[in-house]
């Protein structure tokens, strides 16, 4: 399944990242992302600190299983992701600038709700090596913005 | 080191990451494992060991919690960036209480804002024990917040100067003056509940442009009703609407069949756009007296320790409140006629001068009104009555405390603890209101009717 235009700009828009995972004994776990694109091969690939986000990591190589929650703070507008096929990788440098690119416009954001830049530098200033890739292919994307429909499933395209 | 140890944190040390403007975050997953990321309306804290997460909707994190009942959850400090993990267990959920209460009066707090309070319905309060919980690390976090004041030792210095008062409208003003100055809560407003109305009506403000007092909400509306009905502080820290609360709370008065023109028409004083309150309960001898309201224009304006501090000294005035009776007077040697009078008292109707007043009272709810202006109602209106008539039957502008207390016709069985704070409340509306009525304290547990103009009174069925 590939995500429809609507998703794609969203990733693009200044959105927080939350990642969750879950173990194969139930344990669930949850971090907060730094960037999401999707890859020439229509995969989506969300980076992570490993630092931070250490527990999620281990879950999504225990199961492959992850959930990426895209909000917009401007509108709370909030989508879920769903993947099953989930492969992690080091990320390095190669995502810097996408990680900036996402860092700019998310403060931004923020700052709109009176959040100073300084607040958000604490969980975006990572260094190269410690940037993290998990590769999956959407197969389930669901509303999460607030409201009696949060879960309901959202279409997404065939490839 | 594992790194999934606790870190030596507790839950009662980031219990103000549940309140920061931004919301907790919490991954359920389902039995096949997959993970549901899902942002959450409130989380609050409960005990040592456990929180209350909002259940609003029933939606996938709903279905995982109650097929798994496990979920970790994460929160951010609102101040230095840092973040922790919770690992929590689902144990039931409370549909009524002080946990629910708490949690309903902030969300509504937060939908009200948001225009939202048809579809922010609180179905319940899911009640969970932490099982762990660890911080992010690999955060850059900054320093944490100055404190507005030091709040132990101006929260002592408060009450100490609370514990010198000798009268009720000493002790009132010691309050809400300190909290100002010691404490730096500018907007305050202190409110009296009367069981019998089922009403809170306000007593005194401080930081508004209009004082207010007299005013009056039903009791379970708004945070400051809701905390009176519950006996519970509740604090708001960001995105409230205090007038859409308080001026929505009139239902009470309907469902007990009041006239519209019984109401209260005083007007609620009352920032215009309010980000943060907190709303404290006068407790005293297992009862609820009234509370205080406290409130700012900044987001995070009060934090637990706020809290913790306005408890102790809402507690400490509400005793000295329920305690403070004036020493009576010695009783008279002989039998008095009308007691306790001075011969001047009798002739001091013909100095009201001027076209005359009326004074008119509904007696299902003790409501007065001087010409067409609504004073007061309830004990504080019975009272006003009762002097007033009195001044006219026989000139008497004098009373005890103790008469009044024990007056058969007043009929106030309730009053007998706070009848000084009914003196005071009707005291302070009078002298707001301008009225040419006015009553003043003249002596140990006495007070004076001062009249300026000629009166008559009204009553109606």
């Amino acid at each position: 399944m590939a995500l429809t235009q609507d998703i794609i700009d969203l990733l693009g828009a200044g959105v927080s990242h939350q990642v969750g995972g879950c173990t194969k004994d139930g344990r669930p776990s949850i971090c907060r992302g730094l960037a999401a694109q999707v890859e020439p091969d229509g995969r989506l690939v969300v980076i992570l600190s490993a630092e931070s986000a250490f527990e999620v990591i281990d879950a999504v190589r225990d199961t492959g299983r992850i959930a990426l929650n895209l909000t917009l703070p401007e509108n709370y507008k909030s989508i879920s992701l769903l993947g099953r096929d989930a492969v992690v990788s080091h990320g390095g440098g190669a995502y810097r600038e996408l990680v900036l690119d996402r860092y700019h416009k998310f403060r931004a954001q923020l700052e709109v709700h009176g959040i100073p830049p300084s607040y958000t530098e604490a969980w975006y200033l990572r260094p190269d090596e410690d940037l993290m890739a998990i590769r999956f292919t959407p197969f389930s994307a669901r509303n999460q913005t607030p409201g009696p429909d949060a879960g309901s499933a959202l279409a997404l395209k065939t490839q | 080191m594992n790194r999934r140890m606790s870190d030596n944190l507790t839950l009662f040390g980031v219990r103000r990451m549940m309140e920061g403007v931004i919301p907790p975050t919490m991954c359920t997953a389902s039995p096949d494992r997959m993970p549901n990321v899902s942002y959450l309306s409130l989380a609050e804290y409960v005990d040592p060991l456990h929180i209350a997460l909002s259940y609003q909707f029933f939606n996938r994190s709903r279905e995982n919690v109650l097929a798994t009942r496990r979920a970790a959850l994460t929160l951010d400090d609102p101040y230095t960036g840092a973040g922790v993990v919770l690992q929590i267990e689902y144990l039931r959920t409370e549909t009524q209480g002080p946990v629910f209460e708490r949690l309903r009066a902030k969300l509504m707090g937060v939908a009200s804002h948001a225009g939202m309070d048809e579809v922010f319905h609180l179905r319940g309060a899911d009640i969970y024990r932490v099982v762990e919980l660890r911080r992010v690390p690999g955060r850059l976090e900054l320093p944490a917040a100055e404190p507005r004041v030091d709040l132990a030792t101006n929260s002592r210095l408060l009450s100490e100067r609370m514990a010198n008062c000798g009268e009720m409208s000493e002790l009132l003003d010691t309050l809400l003056d300190g909290l100002g100055e010691l404490l730096r809560i500018d907007n305050a407003m202190l409110w009296l509940f009367d069981s019998a109305q089922q009403a809170l009506t306000l007593l005194a403000s401080r930081g508004y442009e209009i004082g207010g007092t007299g005013a009056e909400i039903s009791t379970g509306e708004g945070i400051v009703g809701t905390a009176v009905r519950e006996g519970v502080p509740i604090r708001v820290g960001h995105m409230m609407n205090m007038a859409r609360y308080a001026r929505a709370a009139r239902d009470r008065a309907d469902a007990l069949g009041y006239e519209p023109t019984h109401r209260s028409e005083i007007p609620l004083p009352g920032l215009k756009e309010p980000r943060s309150q907190l709303a404290v309960p006068l407790r005293a001898r297992g009862r609820v007296l009234g509370a205080l309201l406290v409130e700012s224009k900044n987001d995070q304006h009060f934090g637990y320790d706020d809290e913790d501090s306005l408890m102790l000294l809402c507690g400490q005035f509400a005793v000295a409140m329920s305690f403070m009776q004036p020493a009576e007077p010695e009783p008279p040697r002989e039998p008095a006629k009308p007691a306790e009078q001075s011969p001047s008292d009798a002739t001091d109707t013909s100095k009201a001068l001027g076209p005359a007043v009326q004074l008119r009272r509904y007696a299902r709810d003790n409501s007065v009104f001087l010409d067409d202006v609504y004073l007061i109602r309830g004990v504080a209106g019975a009272i006003l009555w009762k002097l007033i008539g009195e001044y006219l039957r026989c000139g008497r502008r004098e009373f005890s405390n103790r008469e009044l207390r024990l007056a058969p016709d007043l009929r106030l069985p309730d009053v007998q603890d706070n009848l000084e704070v009914r003196l005071l409340l009707l005291q302070r509306r009078l002298a707001e209101q301008k009225a040419p009525i006015q009553l003043e304290k003249a002596g140990r547990g006495r007070l004076r009717l001062n009249v300026s103009r000629p009166v008559v009174l009204q009553a109606e069925s």
